[in-house]
């Protein structure tokens, strides 16, 4: 389904990403480890073709289209969608209008009302402009709205779940989880929480920009919980030696 | 007030402060011809959000060139509101003489003066004490005649606990496409009354207009104040002027612009707060296109205890030919005051327009999207109905995008 291959990444001439191979498959569910600055939102930036992310080698395939040389808009028409970490705050253009803007070019129809409805999206919310003042959740979950009202085949969450509240989490995690059911997704996070509900089939973690490890989702977050990063690091040492 | 002729005519032999300097010769005084009712009137109206196919169902005042050709109160508030042409009003209450030319000076500029001495038309309407009318009144300022100046005087009382919701639409008709509108506007809004007043205005690139507009609130009083302004303008200079009076009073002033051609405007906003607990707003949000030139000023005085104050002025530059200048400016004479200002002035944003694209938008209508949104009228408070038609009317306006 995505394909990376020697992703090279910089912004502004510093290079973020270096040597970054990844591959996940058709109903398949990755996770995403790696500590803060290490190049995790990087990548979900220029697998989306943010401008600013530039390839400086490297190719991304997507289902079986090579993307690299794609404008973010296209990416999206094939079937990717992200839930942002840091998403932009746009003055007088209402969520509302925005979700039923969404919703209509997939023929969401009132798809888009059970979205609302399941992720407790109030009216207030509604009729406020996207991300303007919301609360750290509200954004999280407005992001998810947004994200699944494209209907995509492939989703890449960034931290869906940091700063969401117990309740609202096994909210997200029952509608990510059903809204995935079929379909791919690289899941960023820093918390076991979430990926009770999305249960990842492989899991990856990035130090430095890039991926130094793969494998059991469980078996690499346990050792990440009780040992930290530096367990990776040292693999990563031993991996370059 | 008694106006001093002399010093009139001498305040209009002096060039103009502030805007272009017009030449008020270059105008005719009064129109060839009277105007009748014409269906065409109905479309342009419109367009400034007053709807005069519910004339009948709604309180209405008309004034075309310079005579009101429609005036009616609705049936069901004949007891609440008081509408009539100004002369009319001067005529039947002599106390009116106190409440004209009071939150204005005659003397402020040659326009102001030539108001004084020549002006025509305009309109006094009064909302009696205690009573809410949660329907809109509408009024109307259309020239159709080419080349004259429209020289109007409005006074609004909004009485003790009264409400209500003016919407007032100013343009021109496309028979007149260069003239002058000169507006003097006095609202008094008393002890704890509400007041929601939105002017729309849509003129055209050989149009000039200067409004002066002066308020007064007092204990308690609430003023929703809206201004906007769609298209092109040749000239544009407005300073409207507000007096907190009053203890607790809260004013909101809204600006909603969007400029194109070789637009000039010079829009200013202007509160003192004189009664404690006043709280201040006033708020621009501007697109600016082609070579137009907006300057906004504000300026918030405090002088009393617990005052707070906020100027924010946006500006979405869409041509590297437009100008936009923002003017804040605060002066506090009162410790526990808290005046503040935020000014952000560019082009759209690229991380907005990614987030959006990121969503399956294609770039010319996240574009379109900002633009609108740019334009934001929630805080104009309007009530639904009236929301609908004013972001019709702004949809329209930018149709480009
Ligand atoms: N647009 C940018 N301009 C400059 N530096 C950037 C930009 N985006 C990312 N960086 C830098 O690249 C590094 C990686 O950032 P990135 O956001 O990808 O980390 P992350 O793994 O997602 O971290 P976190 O867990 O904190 O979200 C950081 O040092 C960051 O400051
Ligand atoms: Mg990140």
């Amino acid at each position: 389904m995505l394909r990376i291959e020697n992703l090279h990444v910089e912004v502004g001439g510093k290079l973020l990403l270096r040597e970054v191979n990844l591959e996940v498959g058709e109903g398949e569910v990755h996770v995403l480890f790696g500590p803060n600055g290490s190049g995790k939102s990087s990548l979900a930036m220029a697998v989306i073709g943010h401008p600013s992310y530039k390839l400086v080698e490297g190719r991304i395939f997507f289902k079986g289209v090579d993307i690299t040389e794609k404008p973010v808009h296209e990416r999206v028409k094939l079937g990717i969608g992200v839930v942002f970490q840091n998403p932009p705050r746009i003055y007088g253009v209402k969520l509302k209008d925005l979700l039923n803007k969404l919703a209509g070019e997939r023929e969401l129809g009132d798809g888009v009302l059970k979205l609302i409805d399941s992720l407790n999206i109030s009216e207030d919310l509604l009729s406020r402009s996207v991300n303007v003042g919301f609360s750290g959740g509200e954004v999280k979950r407005c992001e998810i709205a947004q994200a699944l009202a494209t209907n995509p085949d492939f989703l890449i969450l960034d931290e869906p779940d940091s700063g969401v509240d117990l309740e609202n989490l096994e909210l997200i995690g029952r509608e990510l989880s059903r809204a995935l059911r079929g379909k791919s997704a690289l899941v960023i996070t820093h918390h076991g929480h979430i990926l009770r509900y999305l249960k990842p089939s492989r899991a990856h973690v990035m130090i430095r920009g890039t991926i130094i490890c793969s494998g059991e989702p469980d078996r690499i977050f346990e050792r990440i919980v009780s040992d930290g990063y530096r367990w990776c690091e040292k693999c990563s040492l031993m991996r370059r030696g | 007030m008694q106006l001093d002729e002399e010093r009139l005519r001498e305040v209009l032999r002096k060039p103009a402060p502030l805007g272009l300097d017009i030449d008020l010769q270059e105008f005719k005084q009064a129109p060839e011809q009277r105007v009748e009712y014409y269906e065409d009137l109905a479309q342009a109206s419109l367009e400034v959000g007053v709807d005069l196919d519910k004339r009948s169902k709604l309180t209405t005042f008309l004034q075309v060139d310079h005579e009101a050709i429609y005036k009616a109160v609705q049936k069901q508030f004949e007891k609440d509101i008081e509408l009539m042409t100004l002369e009319e009003a001067l005529e039947k209450y002599e106390w009116l003489r106190e409440y004209v030319w009071r939150l204005r000076s005659p003397y402020e500029d040659k326009y102001s003066a030539f108001n004084a001495l020549h002006g025509k038309g305009g309109y006094f309407l009064r909302i009696r004490e205690g009573r809410r009318i949660h329907l809109p009144i509408q009024t109307c300022f259309l020239t159709y005649s080419p080349e004259i100046v429209q020289n109007v005087h409005n006074v609004i009382m909004v009485e003790p606990d009264a409400e209500a919701y003016i919407i007032t639409g100013c343009t021109a008709h496309k028979k007149a496409p260069k003239g002058l509108h000169i507006g003097v506007t006095e609202i008094y809004v008393k002890r704890s009354a509400k007041l929601n007043y939105t002017m729309i205005h849509k003129w055209g690139p050989s149009f000039h207009v200067r409004p002066r507009t002066g308020i007064l609130l007092e204990d308690g009083a609430e003023l929703v104040y809206n201004y906007i302004t769609l298209g092109s303008v040749a000239s544009f200079q407005s300073q409207p002027s507000a007096r907190l009076a009053g203890e607790g009073a809260t004013l909101s002033m809204n600006n909603v612009v969007y400029l194109e051609r070789s637009s000039d405007m010079d829009l200013w906003g202007e509160a003192f707060i004189e009664g404690s607990g006043g709280r201040v707003e006033l708020i621009t949000n501007a697109v600016v296109a082609d070579r137009a030139k907006l300057t906004n000023r504000g300026r918030i005085v405090c002088d009393a205890d617990n005052g707070k104050g906020h100027i924010s002025c946006r500006g979405l530059m869409l041509s590297d030919e437009a100008e936009v200048s923002a003017i804040p400016c605060l002066v506090s004479r009162r410790m526990d005051s808290e005046l503040t200002h935020e000014a952000a002035i560019g082009r759209i944003s690229e991380e907005q327009l990614f987030y959006l694209m990121a969503r399956g938008i294609s770039r010319e209508e996240a574009e379109s999207l900002i633009v609108r949104g740019f334009l934001d009228t929630s805080p104009m408070k309007l009530p639904e109905h009236l929301e609908k038609g004013v972001r019709r009317i702004i949809d329209l306006a930018v149709k480009g995008f």
